[in-house]
């Protein structure tokens, strides 16, 4: 436990260090503190595995009172994959050239968004979510508006949406107090009832989580708010802030939600998973900008995750988390290292449109490697993350042939994710008309978008600790 | 008892082309003959790897390599008889094909790039063969759709980028049915190794539908890249990929990986028992028939070269399936044989075809008249191939004719010596006028007089000696595996014992 | 519950279902602000109500409408300034 409160914590100091004291060597100083909060991350994990859950009541207080923090092998692998993908995105922007100009405000806002999600991801509390949840979507608005001019009007949607989501969620949360008198999770699991105040809270709660998780249909503002977000930022938002969300909702309708409730929400939930990955990747399929692809593409695949939560609620099977939490690992990664892709293909050839990519094979290889690579995850290209975490999911779907049908919905959202992968590969197979040569120019931020692609086919072959460490957790 | 060598063979023998293929991929444009020594370094370790493997194999030993993967699906690779039969075949067509490339494509551009993907083909080739259960065999196969797209792309014209395109619709779908027929086998049985006979026959009573429908995907799944008759289209378009790559991955490794599949689909994974349970090949063998038909009518309609080769395979490669869904030993044996009789003649035809397109820029069948004086050579291989493919005595394609012919009539279906017929007069009727052109039309310029180029010097400068040799290798392997197919060590004998392995009781 | 207490929650209610339909209706930012501070008012009535179902004060109410008006404000503040920024761009 102490661990991931260091992991927590470190990045918070850090960004307060980083605003006050304001070190000639700042960037040092942030991968530094990332550092740090990977290791404290890593030994958090490495404790959940020899000792089990572990749980901290803040400042002393007792039960219903206390606001509890718990560390269980679920929320430790967040807490890695959040610290991997900050700090590879720290060390991106670090050595990018196109990122210089936002660096000043980047480093501390950065910071603040990663001790904010770790806080999220440990919080067993409805209202310190509430918080955790402002927190994170405040650093992520004023992280957008660092795109400058063009940006301001997309993340003053995202504010506003934000904010409307809290105030649903709160509501829901203050529904949920006056019916049973405590926020806490584990409390409120052994209390709830199947009645109507309850069911209308969940639902407000949902609501609000959805909205912010871009959740089909909710998903409208994600697009233009992540795409004409700067390069690091677009990847921390897609890999990380919108999984947030779908964490509290999992522990909710999972937890907190009757049987009798969730049963039926499950179903629900799946159909809204899948109608994300049809219509997220037919838009991924038909944009003619190649950021908002990637935006369209994580609309899509966070459909995995819902359509996976769904199906765990509707057909009461615990053996789908690992489903759901290896499509959120190895989508974070997958799309950290597309972001990072994209933006420095962006970023060198000026240009938004897909069709800027001819012949980038030649004048970026690895960027547009790292591309290909991450999208064989996305897909699901045996063996990689993403094929794991597919084959998971589609396992008990098969066992059963009235189940069948969703296993054709996996078949064309899987179609459709190679689509928009090869849309943009085959681009970079084209001949340029303009003869152009390999530019040295940002080599080390191209090898670092490669990077998280290569970790997520890494995954497959550790795939046995992974499921192991999510069968700890359901037994 | 395994000796280390036994685990660790396996495994060399997909780095023996993995690590060079990498290597080549860092280098820069210029370093030529590193690229070259690195290329051929991984063609000969591999050569002597297969080499001491079969030894092995066929004295019996075991070869098993595996780490763990999937819950209840591990990677394993494992050397047996039949997926030798494939690897062998694939390596030494890698040699002859990497001295083509080599030659084929001096001075052109992305030489590291085409050459990094070839690697990668043919270690996800080698790869697929090895693979010991379904899981492993899935990897390898969805590995060799993504490392083919850039060699079918490889030139970067509009022209190319559509085929790629075309060609990815095709293959990713299929790839997607054979991951779904993959994890509903694995939901339905679990997926333990391929074993003779297959493991399924606990389960058939229980999940007959869900059985049945993972066999249509996979099969459907497996035809794409075996070029089966309604998802075929790719392989004609697939033609705009440079030579070397429609020579070897176009008609050996890519529509070979997807017949091996459905072999070992049925040998390895349903076996004949459940089959004729479900009695699920009678479709599987028309489809093949009409396919064999369909492709032989469209070769005769076709005027580019390349492009009645490629329907010729489609039709050719057809004949593996048809084989092995007549479910007898003797078909059995006649479908193997054909695997690697099939792979030695259309790779000759298609470095013929590249030899007259780079050295001549002939493309079109009216431009063949007279090629003869010009090329004896290269046009002599191609006779042999042609011929072959026809099913003349004694070159290769003759002995698995025969055996089809003979397992037809073993199993009871004489029906299928009717398609044999028919197939062997449509294979004729497209062949033999090439032949013709070449050998005693008149040509339309005097060769002398050709822009492209002056009477070589002598008979064995017709062409550049890189593509020259390995046509020439390629056709004498056909006629020697012909002639001597009775001998131990012929891909006839080493089909015998897969068989006999196969059917034992 | 008393009848008082039900009308302060009802109040509450339509308060969050105003800021709601404002948040709607209206395109021009500070009109939205606006809106979605009715309907944070809203709920924090129902929170402060609440507090007051049983005879004694629930101060864990009031501890969580004092952290919700700071995060209120706070967001505020930050959409104003947006706007404010998003508007002059235009011009």
């Amino acid at each position: 436990m102490n661990a991931a409160l260091v992991s927590m914590v470190v990045p918070f100091f850090a960004a307060m260090l980083v605003l006050m004291w304001r070190p000639r060597q700042q960037s040092w100083l942030v991968i530094v503190a990332s550092i740090v909060s990977l290791l404290a991350a890593v030994m958090a994990l490495l404790s959940v595995i020899d000792s089990g859950p572990q749980s901290l009541n803040l400042g002393g207080w007792e039960s219903p009172l206390a606001i509890r923090f718990q560390l269980m092998p679920v929320n430790a692998l967040l807490i890695v994959t959040t610290a991997v993908i900050h700090l590879i995105v720290v060390c991106f922007a670090a050595s990018s050239h196109h990122c210089q100009p936002i660096k000043q405000a980047f480093w501390p806002l950065a910071l603040l968004l990663h001790g904010s999600l770790v806080a999220l991801w440990l919080s067993m509390d409805l209202f310190n979510w509430y918080v955790t949840l402002e927190l994170l979507g405040l650093a992520a608005v004023a992280l957008v508006t660092l795109a400058g001019q063009k940006a301001l009007r997309a993340a003053l949607d995202y504010l506003l949406l934000s904010l409307f989501a809290s105030l649903t969620y709160l509501l829901g949360v203050v529904m949920l107090y006056g019916q049973y008198g405590t926020l806490d999770i584990a409390l409120l699991a052994t209390l709830t009832e199947a009645d109507r105040v309850t069911q209308t809270a969940l639902l407000l709660i949902s609501a609000g989580l959805m909205l912010k998780a871009a959740l089909w249909p909710l998903h409208l503002w994600l697009p233009a708010a992540h795409s004409s977000a700067p390069t690091p930022v677009s990847a921390l938002l897609s890999a990380l802030v919108v999984k947030a969300p779908l964490f509290i909702l999992w522990l909710l309708w999972s937890r907190v939600a009757p049987s009798e409730l969730a049963v039926p929400m499950g179903f629900w939930l799946a159909l809204l998973g899948g109608g994300a990955l049809l219509i997220g990747g037919w838009s991924a399929c038909r944009t003619p900008h190649l950021k908002t692809l990637v935006a369209y593409s994580t609309v899509a695949q966070l459909g995995y995750g819902l359509l996976a939560l769904g199906l765990l609620l509707h057909w009461q099977l615990n053996d789908l988390q690992a489903a759901l939490w290896l499509f959120v690992v190895a989508h974070a990664m997958a799309k950290t290292s597309m972001f990072l892709a994209a933006g420095e293909i962006q970023a060198a050839t000026g240009k938004k449109r897909l069709n800027s990519l001819r012949g980038m094979t030649l004048t970026m290889p690895v960027a547009l490697f790292a591309f290909a690579v991450a999208g064989g995850s996305l897909i699901g290209l045996p063996p990689s993350g993403g094929f794991i975490a597919k084959w998971l999911l589609i396992q008990p779907m098969l066992i059963e042939p009235a189940y069948w049908p969703w296993a054709l919905l996996v078949i064309i959202a899987t179609l459709l994710s190679a689509a928009y992968v090869f849309r943009v590969v085959s681009q970079g197979f084209r001949q340029s008309s303009v003869s152009a040569t390999a530019s040295e120019h940002g080599k080390s931020a191209q090898w670092l978008a490669l990077l998280p692609a290569i970790l997520v086919w890494l995954m497959a072959l550790f795939s046995e600790p992974l499921l192991q460490l999510m069968d700890v957790f359901s037994a | 008892m395994m000796t280390d060598i036994q685990t660790i063979l396996p495994v060399a023998i997909v780095l023996s082309s993995l690590i060079p293929g990498l290597l080549i991929f860092s280098l820069k444009e210029s370093q030529h003959r590193l690229r070259i020594t690195l290329n051929l370094a991984g063609v000969f370790s591999k050569l002597l790897l297969v080499g001491w493997m079969l030894h092995g194999v066929s004295q019996g030993q075991q070869f098993s390599f595996s780490i763990t993967f999937l819950p209840g699906a591990d990677l394993i690779l494992q050397g047996d008889a039949l997926s030798l039969q494939f690897v062998a075949l694939s390596s030494v067509l890698w040699l002859a094909t990497t001295i083509y490339a080599i030659g084929y494509l001096e001075g052109s551009a992305f030489r590291s790039r085409f050459f990094g993907y070839f690697s990668l083909c043919v270690s996800a080739t080698v790869g697929l063969a090895l693979a010991g259960n379904l899981v492993t065999f899935l990897v390898f196969y969805e590995l060799l759709t993504l490392a083919t797209f850039p060699l079918v792309v490889h030139r970067g014209t509009d022209a190319a980028i559509r085929a790629g395109k075309v060609y990815l619709a095709y293959t990713v779908s299929g790839g997607v049915l054979v991951l779904m027929g993959v994890a509903l086998l694995h939901a339905l049985a679990g997926t333990p190794d391929f074993i003779p006979g297959g493991y399924l026959s606990p389960v058939v009573d229980q999940h007959q539908a869900g059985l049945t429908l993972a066999f249509v995907l996979m099969v459907l799944g497996l035809g794409v890249k075996a070029a089966l008759l309604p998802v075929h289209g790719w392989l004609p378009q697939a033609m705009v990929a440079p030579a070397p790559v429609s020579a070897l991955l176009h008609a050996v490794a890519v529509v070979k990986a997807g017949a091996f599949g459905i072999i070992r689909l049925v040998y390895d994974v349903y076996g004949i028992e459940t089959l004729s349970i479900l009695q699920l090949t009678q479709g599987l063998m028309i489809l093949a028939a009409a396919t064999i038909i369909y492709g032989s009518i469209r070769a005769l309609q076709q005027t580019e070269i390349k492009k009645r080769l490629a329907y010729s395979t489609v039709s050719q490669v057809s004949y593996i399936t048809l084989g092995v869904a007549m479910l007898g030993p003797i078909a059995a044996i006649g479908a193997l044989v054909h695997l690697v009789h099939q792979g030695l003649m259309k790779i000759t035809l298609f470095f013929c075809a590249g030899n007259f397109a780079e050295t001549l820029n002939i493309h079109h069948i009216r431009e063949m008249n007279g090629l003869g004086q010009r090329m004896p050579l290269t046009m002599a291989a191609f006779t042999v191939g042609a011929l072959g493919m026809i099913g003349v005595p004694p070159i290769a394609g003759f002995i698995s004719k025969w055996y089809l012919g003979l397992g037809a009539l073993e199993t009871g279906q004489p029906w299928i010596l009717w398609v044999f017929v028919g197939s062997g007069l449509l294979n004729a009727a497209y062949f033999l006028p090439l032949l013709y052109r070449g050998w005693f039309a008149k040509p339309a310029v005097e060769w002398a007089a050709h822009p492209q180029a002056r009477r070589p010097a002598s008979v064995w400068n017709e062409t550049h000696w890189m593509l020259l040799w390995p046509t020439l290798f390629t056709a004498l392997l056909a006629i020697v595996t012909g002639i001597l197919a009775g001998s131990d060590f012929s891909p006839l004998a080493w089909a015998q014992l897969i068989v006999a392995r196969e059917f034992a009781p | 519950m008393t009848l008082s207490l039900q009308l302060f929650l009802a109040t509450g209610g339509i308060l969050w279902l105003t800021g709601l339909y404002g948040l709607w209706r209206n395109s021009d930012p500070i009109r939205r602000i606006i809106s979605l501070n009715i309907m944070g008012s809203g709920v924090f009535l129902v929170m402060v109500t609440l507090a007051r179902r049983e005879t004694s004060t629930d101060p864990v109410l009031h501890a969580l409408v004092v952290t919700g008006l700071v995060v209120a404000v706070s967001a505020t503040a930050f959409a104003l300034r947006l706007a404010v920024a998003s508007q002059q761009e235009k011009r």
